[in-house]
């Protein structure tokens, strides 16, 4: 048992979470049924369920994510080998999966803590032998490690199967989480969100499977290696990047974002957006050879499509009435920037060394602070006793910082800037900056439906928000405004600026315009709004756009195509049918004419003597003639 | 040639006279069937396990008698015949199990087993047997054997899938006997692994041997269902939940493609058979039935027909994996042989389960039933998933094997079937998985069940629910421990290396 070992823990550690819940809702049904033997029909027992906030099981299952969090805070670099597992495990711990452990184990720690809280609620139901709470309370509470080992497991994971495991277990286990509310919209969500994780899953497993066996290797480097140097890389890196581009809401894969982040239970919501999200972010950089060749074409597609997800779906989020609707249209807006780096990656390799650290500060700023900011909607809906001004200041704290006004924002736009400032992408920075205004407005709108929500809230007397719900929220906020200080990111190379460096005072206005105008237009509208009531209701218009954009569209189509497919497999099985019939109908005739032979059969045995004599007979003259 | 035939008969006498012994006890006593059976299927997965052990030494164990001059009997125990050895046995213990509680207090249970039996001792004796004569005898024994087993329920539309049966599986056992008689006429007795003996022909044979290769396919593909030869497949799910179970996974749909990796690894040779462009034929007949039998699956609305056309799917990554020339596209047929045995024994099992505990048949009846029935459920999502292969169950090792056989063999175009097939197995079981875990049912108030019973004291009868279970774990444990040896992953890896490191 050597330190290293320490990784296999950080995953098994959620599982056996996993299975002790499964362990324990199994024993307990079991008992209820052979209680329940002696009445004949079978009826669900209540509260099978209902205690788990509120035992000392509460404080297992929240430390679910806490050995992955030590890992990433204590162990140093390490590596370990697995023998047994798949086609052979490797688990790595380096500089960029230390970041990305650390902050995923964060966020599900203190989503964790949250989830007892919001839960709360339910548990009481389930006691009382609801079972509908019940229900959905024993797929959160089985589904949630389940769904933090597939999470942990993609970090950590070198060989390429470990990965792909990881990523197929978070999102087939997630899909329990997007769905648990059991509601239409939240079926609808789910719906949208499996569909589209399925077609990814299926690009990805094309790509990985074309790219590891024309580079025979298992490992992921040795993928990464292999794709640069391949004849048809462009084709593989397109599948891997389409792949895990529905993952990472890359624009026209990203319909699912808005439809299921909503409908999730809050704290699933800020996994699945803060934590997730980033998952499509780190398959692409395991898989494609960034920093090791140019794939300048597409590069350049990667490129323009993230820069339409960064303005795109700034443009359609602020029209978005639900404040979770218009944090998944951010997330897709901020994944869009990093979208655009990722493709600027592929273009001009040398960046990669600047770029890299800079991606990993973007990615784990946006992670918690999106995490944050989500955690904070179901804040609002159910207000703690705190004075106003305090719970304003940390509902703002993260949504100024993603607009890069403060704190890690800042910090992770000026390394980004500087680093591409440097390179000679000016337009880039030019372009990049004009999308943080669209992150500005997006959460002046945030903020804008959340005060909307919790003056509702404060009118019906919604009940407070439960202490560990408000405590996880609040960490959440601080630890991710500060999370550049707290973590070990990955050093920039000497000479270019590192993760915890302050702004100098002269970059600042370069860095705050963008937030400050998105501040102005906001306060702007406010004012117009309130003195034009027209302008009002034409805005309202605007608001009745649904989320989930593109998707109709992509049922229509579906459904259009599937038609024709379906009537061309009848077609075939009729054939095929019809051929078995005709071959029934052989036999049939066959088996006819053989009675008919058996009666013939009869006749010359009536006549055998007769027709003896007769053959002897013409024989004898034959013969004798 | 006589080495070590002790154990190699001892095998096929534990299930072959377990046959009449069973027949002559009469119709009530179960106690004494039960042990007899049970204690014949742990013998014998003993006595391969023994043998697994024994080959993995390099121990040999072969019999043999010569029947008439030119022709002999042979039987012998390689590391892919115990391969399928071992699967049938362990599947047959589960199955065993599984259909002493199906048929509990249902008539002709005698019957049942005895033909049971004697269905299973084809099956070993098709596993070892050593050369083609031998084979076809106990292809066509298995053909006749598995007859009572499809008509057991004596209903007109059991009567008429059985005739279905018959029709399509003799007339494949006559192109199979043509074909091994002109492979004799024209090379004498071919050992399996004598691969030389039609290597050395000559090229002004080689269209005869094209021909004789399309008729034992043909021969073959009936068994092993591939499109267009797969019609008696879907049809002969009337029969018992155990029976498709032996037709599906342990018996009958494998000895059709074991035969086909016979034929191509040790008659024709790997090597020989590239030469004569047979396995693109191959290739492109296994992805069809892969397409072909996942889109028909889709639109089935009984359970058990719908995973019917999903073994006609799935058993074509088999024959798939064989005609990729190379050592991973191997791997993959042979792993695949056992891990589709793994997971859909599992879920025929569970969709006897349903049938039998709720009388449920259709899959919009499934509604809310993981409620009711988790454990069941549990396993049948396990090989759902499975087949569509995600990890760790075993499906995936398949896909991935499959994947990196088909870019060795320089046919790319083989991982967009895989890609589609996945695709389709997701459309065509998760609509399941969603029906059985997220949609309300009786439970919530919404419907009723067909037809509820209490079979055991937990959520069905023990004899059904455990066997699910068990088998469910096989198929997620031969992924998870892949790397361990005897997982099947790396037996057929040891099988495939004897095959190209000669």
């Amino acid at each position: 048992m050597s330190l290293a070992h320490m990784l296999l823990l950080t995953v098994a550690w959620p599982l056996a979470m996993a299975a002790l819940v499964a362990g324990t809702l199994a024993w307990r049904h079991g008992r209820a049924l052979i209680e329940q033997r002696s009445s004949g029909r079978y009826v669900v027992p209540p509260g099978i369920a209902g205690d788990w906030p509120y035992r000392w099981r509460v404080a297992l299952w929240v430390s679910a994510p806490l050995p992955a969090l030590g890992v990433a805070l204590a162990l140093p670099e390490a590596s370990l080998t697995l023998d047994w597992w798949l086609l052979g495990g490797e688990w790595r711990l380096d500089g960029t999966r230390r970041a990305l452990l650390g902050f995923t184990a964060l966020l599900w720690a203190l989503a964790g803590g949250y989830a007892h809280g919001y839960l709360g609620g339910k548990a009481r139901r389930a006691r009382h032998g609801d079972p509908d709470a019940e229900r959905d309370l024993q797929a959160f509470v089985l589904l949630w490690p389940l769904t933090l080992a597939g999470n942990l497991m993609l970090i950590v994971a070198e060989d390429i199967a470990s990965f792909y495991t990881g990523f197929a277990i978070m999102t087939f286990a997630a899909y329990g989480l997007v769905v648990n509310a059991g509601s239409r919209e939240a079926y609808r969500g789910g719906r949208a969100y499996l569909i589209m994780a399925i077609l990814g899953e299926g690009m990805i497993l094309a790509g990985l499977l074309w790219a590891a066996a024309s580079a025979e290797t298992l490992t992921l480097t040795g993928l990464r290696e292999g794709l640069a140097v391949a004849p048809q890389a462009n084709a593989m890196a397109a599948l891997l990047w389409l792949g895990f581009g529905v993952k990472a809401g890359v624009i026209g894969l990203h319909v699912w974002l808005p439809l299921a982040h909503p409908v999730a239970p809050t704290p699933a919501s800020a996994v699945l957006s803060g934590a997730m999200i980033k998952a499509g972010l780190l398959g692409w950089w395991q898989t494609l050879p960034l920093g090791l060749t140019a794939l300048a074409g597409l590069g350049r597609v990667v490129m323009i499509a993230g820069l339409v997800a960064a303005f795109g779906a700034a443009l359609y989020g602020v029209t978005q009435r639900h404040p979770k609707a218009v944090l998944a249209y951010s997330s897709v807006s901020q994944m869009g920037m990093m979208t655009t780096l990722v493709g600027l990656a592929l273009i001009a390799p040398s960046l990669w060394p600047v770029l890299a650290p800079a991606l990993v500060l973007f990615a784990v700023h946006h992670g918690l602070n999106k995490g944050a900011l989500f955690l904070g909607v179901g804040i609002t809906e159910h207000p703690p006793r705190l004075p106003g001004w305090l719970l304003w200041l940390l509902l703002a704290l993260p949504a100024l910082s993603l607009a890069g006004a403060l704190a890690s924002g800042l910090i992770a736009k000026w390394v980004l800037k500087a680093g591409l400032y440097d390179a000679g992408w000016s337009w880039l920075v030019t372009l990049l900056t004009w999308a943080a205004l669209g992150t500005s407005l997006l959460m002046a709108r945030t903020l804008w439906c959340q005060a909307h929500a919790w003056r509702e809230a404060r009118r019906h007397g919604a009940a407070p928000a439960p202490l560990s719900m408000t405590l996880a929220w609040a960490l959440c906020a601080l630890l991710a405004a500060a999370v550049p200080w707290w973590l070990t990111l990955p050093e920039a190379p000497a000479g270019a600026v590192q993760a915890a460096d302050l702004p100098p005072w002269g970059e600042l206005p370069g860095l705050l315009w963008p937030v400050m105008l998105g501040a102005v237009v906001t306060a702007a509208l406010v004012v117009a709004c309130h003195l034009e009531p027209r302008l009002h209701t034409r805005i309202s218009r605007a608001e009745r756009l649904p989320p989930g954009d593109l998707w109709p569209l992509y049922v229509r189509l579906a459904s259009s195509l599937s038609g024709p497919l379906r009537r061309g497999v009848a077609r075939l099985s009729n054939a095929q049918e019809t051929v078995q019939d005709l071959a029934a109908g052989c036999g049939r005739h066959a088996m006819v004419w053989l009675t008919a032979l058996q009666r013939w059969e009869a006749w010359l045995r009536r006549w055998a003597v007769p027709l003896m004599v007769l053959l002897g007979g013409g024989l004898w003259l034959v013969l004798a003639g | 040639m006589n080495d070590n035939p002790g154990l190699l008969l001892a095998t096929l006498a534990a299930s072959l006279l377990v046959a009449p012994l069973i027949f002559l006890l009469p119709e009530r006593a179960w106690l004494a069937r039960t042990s007899i059976n049970l204690g014949a299927a742990l013998l014998k997965l003993g006595l391969v396990a023994l043998m697994v052990a024994g080959v993995a030494r390099g121990d040999s164990y072969a019999f043999g008698f010569t029947v008439v001059e030119g022709v002999s009997f042979q039987l012998r125990a390689d590391p892919l015949g115990i391969m399928f050895a071992g699967l049938s046995s362990l599947l047959w213990l589960f199955t065993t199990l599984y259909a002493i509680g199906y048929l509990e207090g249902s008539p002709n249970r005698k019957r049942f087993f005895g033909f049971f039996s004697l269905c299973v001792a084809s099956t070993l004796g098709i596993a070892q047997a050593g050369n083609l004569f031998t084979f076809l005898l106990f292809y066509e024994l298995l053909t006749l054997s598995t007859y009572p087993l499809v008509v057991h329920r004596g209903t007109p539309k059991a009567l008429a899938a059985g005739a279905t049966y018959l029709r399509y599986t003799v007339t494949g056992g006559v192109l199979l006997l043509i074909a091994v008689v002109a492979l004799h006429a024209l090379a004498g007795e071919v050992n399996f692994g004598q691969r030389e003996v039609l290597a050395d022909l000559g090229p002004e044979y080689h269209p005869m041997l094209i021909g004789i290769f399309v008729l034992l396919m043909l021969g073959l593909g009936v068994k092993a269902a591939l499109v267009p030869l797969h019609g008696w497949l879907p049809q002969a799910m009337v029969a018992p939940a155990p029976v498709s179970a032996l037709l599906h996974a342990v018996a009958v749909v494998k000895a059709g493609a074991f035969g086909i990796v016979r034929v191509v690894y040790d008659v024709y040779g790997i090597a020989l058979s590239y030469e004569l462009g047979l396995l693109t034929g191959l290739a492109i007949a296994a992805s069809f039935t892969i397409l072909y039998g996942s889109l028909r699956a889709l639109a089935q609305v009984d359970i058990k027909r719908r995973l019917a056309f999903s073994t006609v799917s799935q058993v074509s990554y088999i024959m798939l994996g064989i005609s990729l020339f190379g050592p991973m596209g191997t791997i993959a047929g042979l792993a695949h042989l056992l891990h589709q045995g793994l997971m859909k024994v599992t879920l025929f099992f569970c969709a006897g389960n349903y049938a039998e505990e709720l009388g449920i048949h259709r899959i919009d009846e499934l509604d809310g039933v993981g409620r009711r029935m988790p454990g069941t459920s549990l396993a049948f999502t396990m090989g759902a998933l499975g087949m569509i292969g995600i990890p760790p169950l075993v499906g995936f090792l398949s896909k991935w094997y499959l994947g990196m056989g088909a870019i060795q063999a320089g046919m790319p175009w083989v991982i967009a079937v895989l890609v589609a097939s996945s695709l389709l197995n997701a459309a065509y079981f998760l609509p399941i998985l969603y029906r059985l875990w997220f949609k309300p049912g009786p439970l919530e108030g919404v419907g009723a069940w067909p037809e509820e019973r209490r079979l055991g004291r937990l959520e069905t009868s023990a004899w059904l629910l455990w066997p699910a279970l068990a088998t469910a774990a096989f198929s997620l444990l031969a992924g998870v421990f892949a790397g361990l040896p005897f997982s099947p992953l790396s037996w057929a890896s040891l099988i495939a290396t004897q095959e190209y490191l000669p």
